[in-house]
């Protein structure tokens, strides 16, 4: 084939350049006050743990020193390893008042967010890849109550929102077995994927020349063997890619269970808008996030491809 | 013809139909002493491949019996994978398992199924892919091996599990026709050595130069049998003579 001219690169940045000005410009018409140097302070706090006066006593602040002498008489005391300063010479504090920040930075509420996200998506894929696996060998199996039980699964999950499902576990099943929100977030998320991670494996294993197990079978290996050692090794390499997409469709459900309670990426995000007035930039940086997480998947996946393509 | 005439496989009145309704075998009887070399000709979907099939249970037969060693193959008590490791098969299509190298493709079974130490195991696919001619291709994937070196490997494979007896179904048929040779020559080694046969093939010059008995096969039946020279001059049967004048014309 002959190579593609270098022309259509161009045009496909100046089309997004072109749409990027779009928005722009549609922001303009609604007159908003972007502030994007705000975003920052959402993903890292500045300052970190808070320093409490030892007991009640008069500030006295020199540049960040902060030395404070008891109202009860006694020893003035210098407080050491202070940052940020947050009172004011000659004021009064009481035990426990906050009179200044360490040094070091906390991760904002959007890191924070993107940790549970991180967190719940990684807990979850790892199940929905044992319950896929299982239920997707069942799919295949010659015993008609896996078979069964395997497809009833599969075709229910499939059949229902997973909104639904998550308001099924978080409310009926969370409360029946008294779960906490991330354990039914979890749940519901693993339990959904694995129903898609099924079948892909049933389609990886019928995938498979049945030539394999039949070699397999000719040589005195059982069926669990020959499945284990011959059928699913070819059958995994073949669902890597669609088990990919079914991981970052997971990352990405995984925003509903802000439902439940829980402070993901997406509630986060929806609490930081709440109390700034600034959803554009915002949920640009959120979306932003996900992609990292989503992209970061995808890399990670390609390189397993490349690494099994060639042992 | 084998001195001993000893019955390692015996076929009585085997009847196979497959669920879609195919009656495949006709009640086939046969024979096969330990040491004897048989091929099976017939022209394609006679049975010659079913038949192959029942003799290890890799298809079910719906009457009849079949005893290897005395033992019933089809019998529901039988345990089908020690019996197995009896009878090696080899593939038309070799059905060597390509996300192995050749030389773990024949440890495979050893390991699994014998529960051989990796190091003896190791040492036993090492000798027989010397034997098969590729010592220097241990470790190629199937990809990277032409038809007759896979299906050399395969032939390997089998005998890693020290069997009774191989089958063998269309063993070149899927090879590029210089590619024949080699495979025939290995067989025809493991023929001198005493193994046990059953080769369904269209390698006519091989059957009559290596069997011990030529079987022919014609819609589920076992119609003719007969010690190779007088199988390919004299027979009188009307649709052997028929087949073999087709498969001459060809
Ligand atoms: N799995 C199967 N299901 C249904 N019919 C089959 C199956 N395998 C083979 N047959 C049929 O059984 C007959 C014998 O087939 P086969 O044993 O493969 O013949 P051959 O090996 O002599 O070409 C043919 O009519 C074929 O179509
Ligand atoms: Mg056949």
């Amino acid at each position: 084939m002959r190579p593609a001219s270098p022309w259509w690169r161009l045009l496909t940045v100046a089309l997004v350049l072109l749409i990027g000005a779009g928005m722009y410009w549609a922001t303009l018409k609604v007159n908003y006050q972007w502030r994007w140097e705000r975003v920052p302070e959402y993903l890292l706090v500045t300052g970190g743990e808070e320093v409490p006066a030892p007991f009640d006593g008069t500030v006295a602040v020199s540049g960040k020193q902060i030395r404070i002498t008891p109202l009860l008489g006694g020893e003035a005391q210098v407080i050491p390893e202070i940052d940020v300063v947050q009172v004011s010479d000659g004021e009064i504090v009481f035990a426990g008042n906050t009179v200044g920040k360490k040094a070091g930075i906390t991760p904002g509420p959007l890191l924070v967010g993107l940790w549970v996200t991180l967190k719940i998506s990684a807990l979850s894929l790892v199940f929905a890849l044992v319950l896929g696996l299982i239920a997707g060998l069942g799919r295949v199996a010659h015993n008609p109550a896996a078979r069964d039980l395997a497809a009833i699964y599969v075709e229910l999950i499939r059949g229902t929102p997973l909104l639904v499902q998550m308001f099924i576990v978080y409310f009926f099943l969370g409360t029946v077995l008294n779960l906490s929100g991330f354990v039914a977030g979890v749940t519901s998320l693993a339990v959904f994927t694995g129903a898609y991670v099924a079948e892909i494996v049933r389609a990886g294993i019928e995938a498979v020349p049945k030539g394999q197990m039949e070699a397999a079978r000719s040589l005195g290996m059982s069926h669990w063997q020959g499945m284990r050692k011959v059928v699913l090794p070819q059958a995994l390499k073949r669902s890597l890619p669609p088990l990919a997409g079914q991981g970052i469709n997971l990352i990405k459900d995984s925003s509903l269970v802000s439902i439940m309670a829980l402070t993901d990426l997406t509630k986060a995000g929806r609490e930081v808008v709440s109390s700034t007035f600034s959803p554009f930039e915002v949920w640009f940086t959120v979306a932003l996030m996900y992609l990292l997480l989503t992209g970061a998947l995808s890399v990670y996946v390609r390189k397993l491809e490349k690494k099994m393509a060639h042992d | 013809m084998n001195t001993e005439q000893e019955v390692l496989i015996e076929a009585r009145e085997v009847e196979k139909r497959y669920p879609n309704g195919t009656l495949a075998l006709k009640g086939v009887s046969l024979a096969i002493n330990r040491g004897e070399v048989v091929c099976i000709i017939g022209p394609s979907g006679s049975g010659k491949s079913t038949l192959l099939r029942t003799l290890n249970a890799l298809e079910s037969i719906s009457s009849g019996e079949i005893l290897m060693d005395g033992i019933s193959v089809h019998a529901a008590k039988t345990d089908l994978n020690a019996l197995r490791t009896h009878a090696g098969m080899v593939f038309q299509q070799f059905n060597l398992f390509p996300h192995m190298t050749a030389l773990e493709n024949i440890m495979l079974a050893p390991v699994e199924v014998l529960k051989l130490p990796a190091a003896q195991a190791r040492s036993r696919a090492e000798a027989l892919l010397a034997k098969v001619g590729l010592a220097d291709k241990a470790g190629n994937r199937p990809a990277q091996l032409s038809g007759g070196q896979q299906q050399r490997v395969a032939i390997a494979r089998a005998l890693a599990m020290q069997p009774r007896v191989m089958l063998f179904d269309e063993p070149t048929s899927a090879l590029d026709p210089e590619k024949v040779g080699e495979v025939l020559d290995v067989m025809k080694d493991l023929a001198a050595e005493g193994m046990t046969m059953v080769v369904v093939t269209h390698e006519m010059g091989f059957a009559r130069a290596v069997a011990d008995r030529v079987l022919f096969m014609d819609r589920g039946e076992l119609v003719y049998q007969d010690a190779p020279e007088a199988f390919f001059t004299s027979a009188s049967n009307e649709r052997l003579r028929a087949f073999l004048g087709q498969v001459a014309a060809r």
